[in-house]
């Protein structure tokens, strides 16, 4: 009779593992910041589309380059005529895996170090990455977030801009509350 | 000597507007939405448009003023307050997604609704930004 219990206790458990949905926002926050001069270069973009499924750690992130808002005007239009040209390449995205999800238990709050491996898509160039983050568990809502550095060579991103200095490496921040 | 102070005081008259433009009114200039004339069209007609021909309707909408037409889905709220509101696209898997530039708290889901705002492109959805709500019932 135990045994069975404990059988029934092991599918149950498999179960409610795999009944962990997919998690998604379509609100997620990503901020970029290239300054390199005295003049800040940096925007924000809320509407990042992610999806992460907890039982195998696959993730996917797309967001809009035109959703960059940046405080001047004159920037943002650079940005995107000059620097990402957000009209022929108007998405970027990340798609893979997070490699160690199996020590996020999402049943018990807290802050679980994570990485995640896939393929970063920006300016229509793909480049394998690996990058940090956390995903915090809290009253059973979780939110993951990541901070890493981009080489803008790697991507052919390559504008002249009047006036500031663009850092050679971008850092990107990002927030998805699921 | 009247003609040279002529030549150098209109030189720094021109220097003077460049550095205005670059520095003063670029950096406070925003695109406003509400003064631009939309492109009007239903949401159920801009997801098809986006999911049959994706470079086609980006040539036809991507960076435009949009007034969509369309039945509320659901409301919500991005990490910085502002009211966010997906319309019904008549697909399950696609719909227009709207952040409002303001926080509406009266928007009910299943109702009509016309919003205006940017078309920045598509991700699984179709999605519109520094939206205003032009109507609703």
């Amino acid at each position: 009779m135990k045994k069975y219990l404990f059988l029934m206790l092991l599918l149950s458990s498999s179960y409610f593992l795999n009944a962990q949905s997919l998690l998604s926002t379509k609100s997620g926050v990503a901020k970029f910041n290239a300054t390199g001069g005295l003049v800040k270069i940096e925007a924000v973009n809320n509407q990042v589309d992610c999806k992460m499924l907890p039982s195998n750690g696959q993730i996917v992130f797309a967001l809009l380059v035109k959703g960059f808002r940046f405080e001047n005007q004159l920037m943002e239009d650079h940005f995107n005529e000059n620097y990402l040209e957000s009209t022929k390449f108007p998405k970027a995205s990340f798609k893979g895996y997070i490699t160690n999800i199996a020590t996020v238990n999402f049943a018990v709050d807290g802050v679980y170090k994570v990485t995640a491996d896939g393929v970063l898509s920006i300016h229509g160039v793909d480049q394998k990455i690996q990058t940090p983050g956390t995903i915090t568990i809290k009253s059973g809502k979780a939110s993951l977030k990541s901070d890493f550095s981009v080489k803008l060579a790697d991507y052919k991103i390559a504008g002249s801009y009047i006036g500031e200095k663009i850092a050679a490496e971008a850092n990107i921040q990002i927030n998805c509350n699921f | 000597m009247k003609k040279w102070i002529i030549i150098i005081g209109s030189i720094l008259l021109i220097v003077a507007a460049i550095l205005y433009y670059v520095f003063i009114y670029a950096a406070q200039y925003k695109r406003n939405v509400n003064d631009e004339k939309a492109i009007a069209i239903t949401a159920v007609e801009l997801v098809s448009a986006y999911n049959n021909n994706e470079s086609e309707a980006n040539t036809k909408y991507l960076n435009k003023a949009l007034l969509v037409e369309g039945i509320v889905k659901e409301v919500g709220q991005n990490q910085e307050g502002n009211t966010t509101i997906t319309i019904d696209g008549a697909n399950d898997f696609s719909s227009v997604f709207c952040t409002l530039k303001e926080v509406i708290k009266n928007v009910e889901v299943n109702k009509k609704i016309n919003i205006k705002g940017v078309c920045i492109g598509f991700t699984s959805d179709v999605v519109i930004t520094d939206a205003f709500i032009q109507s609703k019932n």
